[in-house]
Order: structure tokens, then sequence, then C-alpha cells
């Protein structure tokens, strides 16, 4: 398990050319939770090419489906691209983020990481979700090593379902 | 370059770490394979068992309480997929066959487009690690028959 970890700062700070960079720019919460001047700059860190015909999408629940449960299998569908765990800069890879009744984050910066954004850094391909009853939108937005989505973006359409109570 | 860097970084743990890395990779230690949690699963999300297809179509690779990961890359609890067609289930203590009946998805995909003759054809898709490996216990889908139309 110690191994993990290990390599994972070993991938990021081969990619990152400056590590202050780095470290201002991979904790999310820190950079929402710093308010920033009125005109001051945020860094835009590098963002990995994708594929033009690189495709994500929910293959479960479909737009508009009507789940008679609050915990549900949510899989994700991924098309001429790959998936690998954060950390680890491939080619045409990324791993996947669920975003759960919010718009798009900006895509030149990593996406947030709270319960409206989750990652799935460990390389899922599927997940269980558990929402109270009422509507909801699903969206899943590749993001690539260090969290940033890729250019250009690879994204789901934005999809509603309605959860009801079991 | 990577090994220089972590070195420098990193502290003691890390570099205990690295020496693990490059025992495991080494052959003789290869015995060891790579574990996957006991609920991991590995399935067709399609096509299923009996399904009758066009003779080129979507494979969809699913695999529950896991990760994909790219052949190479060492994370725990992933691997990627390969799918066998028309064959038996390889030796699963060696690296999986590289061969028109092994396909290898070392790229993270979880899905292919396939092209088969007309005909019946089995399908069975097996996990194998960052070195191509099946994992211990190997994580398997079922063996699966689809036809192909004419
Ligand atoms: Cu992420
Ligand atoms: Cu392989």
């Amino acid at each position: 398990m110690a191994l993990a970890p290990g390599r994972m700062i070993a991938a990021m700070l081969v990619l990152s050319p400056v590590p202050a960079l780095w470290a201002q720019t991979a904790m999310p919460d820190h950079a929402v939770a710093e308010p920033t001047q009125p005109g001051e700059q945020k860094a835009t860190p590098h963002r990995s090419p994708a594929p033009k015909n690189a495709y994500v999408y929910l293959g479960w629940p479909n737009d508009g489906e009507i789940i008679r449960s609050t915990r549900f299998r949510v899989w994700f569908g991924t098309r001429n691209f790959g998936v690998c765990p954060a950390g680890f800069d491939r080619p045409n890879t990324g791993h996947h983020h669920l975003l759960i009744d919010v718009p798009l984050p900006p895509l030149d910066q990593p996406i947030p990481h709270d319960k409206n954004h989750l990652h799935f850094g460990a390389g899922q391909t599927e997940t269980v979700l558990e929402l109270p009853p009422g509507k909801h939108t699903l969206q899943l937005l590749m993001g690539d090593a260090d969290h940033v989505p890729h250019d250009p973006p690879v994204l789901s359409r934005r999809i509603s379902v309605t959860v009801r109570a079991d | 370059m990577f090994v220089k860097l972590s070195r420098a970084m990193l502290s003691a743990c890390a570099i205990l770490t690295l020496a693990g890395t490059l025992a495991f990779s080494s052959p003789e230690v290869r015995a060891q394979h790579s574990s996957m949690p006991p609920n991991a699963r590995v399935y067709f999300i399609w096509p299923q068992d009996g399904q009758v297809v066009g003779s080129k179509f979507w494979v969809r690779m699913g695999l529950s309480g896991a990760g994909v990961a790219p052949a190479g890359v060492e994370y725990p609890n992933t691997g990627h997929h390969h799918l066998l067609i028309d064959t038996d289930l390889p030796s699963l203590t060696e690296a999986i066959p590289h061969d028109k009946n092994h396909l290898h998805f070392g790229a993270g995909q979880t899905e292919a487009q396939l092209e088969l003759p007309p005909g019946t054809h089995t399908l069975q898709l097996l996990l194998g690690d960052a070195a191509h490996f099946p994992h211990d216990p190997p994580l398997m889908s079922k063996k699966i028959t689809i036809t192909v139309r004419s």
C-alpha cells in the first residue's frame, strides 16, 4: 500500500516543472478556500491533449431515468480513450469525475474535490451512488494525472434523473 | 530519471518502497502475483451470453470493486482487460499470450470494436496486472457464447 502514494508523488513531481506551482494548483480545496484578489490571475496548469474522437458517457442511468432506489449503480462508458489512476501521466488516458447537481467547473483548473465532484482516481469505471429522493443531474468529466480536464475536454452530456424513495 | 527524483525528493519510506518495486519486477519474485479485493468482479456489460450481433460490434468491459490501469502502471487493486476470443483460459501463472485470440487492452480501454466472421464465438474477459499476469486469485468473467450474423 505504501507503494502507491510514493510513486504518485514522484509522478506528479516529474510532471510539474515548478513544484511550488504544483502545490498551489493540485489542492483544489485550498484554491477554493483562498479568496483571490480581484484581477489576480490563477495559474493555468498544463492540460493534457485528448484525441478528438475520445468520448465518455453515462452507461447507466439514462437521461430521464426514474430510479426506484436511493442507492444505485452508475457505470461509466469510455470510447477511444483509456482509464488510468490519478498521478500517472499516460497519453490518451484519464480518470472519471462524476459531477452531481452542479454545472461544469472551469476546464483549465483542477476539478474541485467535494460531494458534488467525485473523483475516481483509482481507475474505477463504475460506482454505487446514494442520493436523496428528487431530481438530480449527473455528468462525467475526465481529468488527467493532475485532475485537470483534457484539451479538448472529454465529457458526457449532463443528464437528469429522478430518484424515488425505496 | 524517475528513480533519481524519487530518491532525492522522497523520504526513507519511499526509498524502501522503491526497493520493493525493483524486487517485485525481477523475474524470480514474479511468482508473487498482484492481489485484488475479494469483491472485485469482471464481466461483460455488452454483449450478453447468447446474444446475436452484427459482424462489427462494440464490446463493453465491466469491472466492479477494482480499477483500470494501463499496462506498466503499478497501482494497487487495478489491472487491464484482456479479451479471449474462441479460446480457453491461458495459464494463470504466466503472462497472458498476445495474439489474435488474446487481445490486450493495455492502454486502459474499457470498450473495443470487434469484427468477427459469421458463426458462433466464445468471449471471455481476464484481467491482467501491470506485467500482463493474471491476479491472484485471477479475475475473469464467465465465458459467453455469441452468434455473429452473416
Ligand atoms: Cu481527479
Ligand atoms: Cu496485457
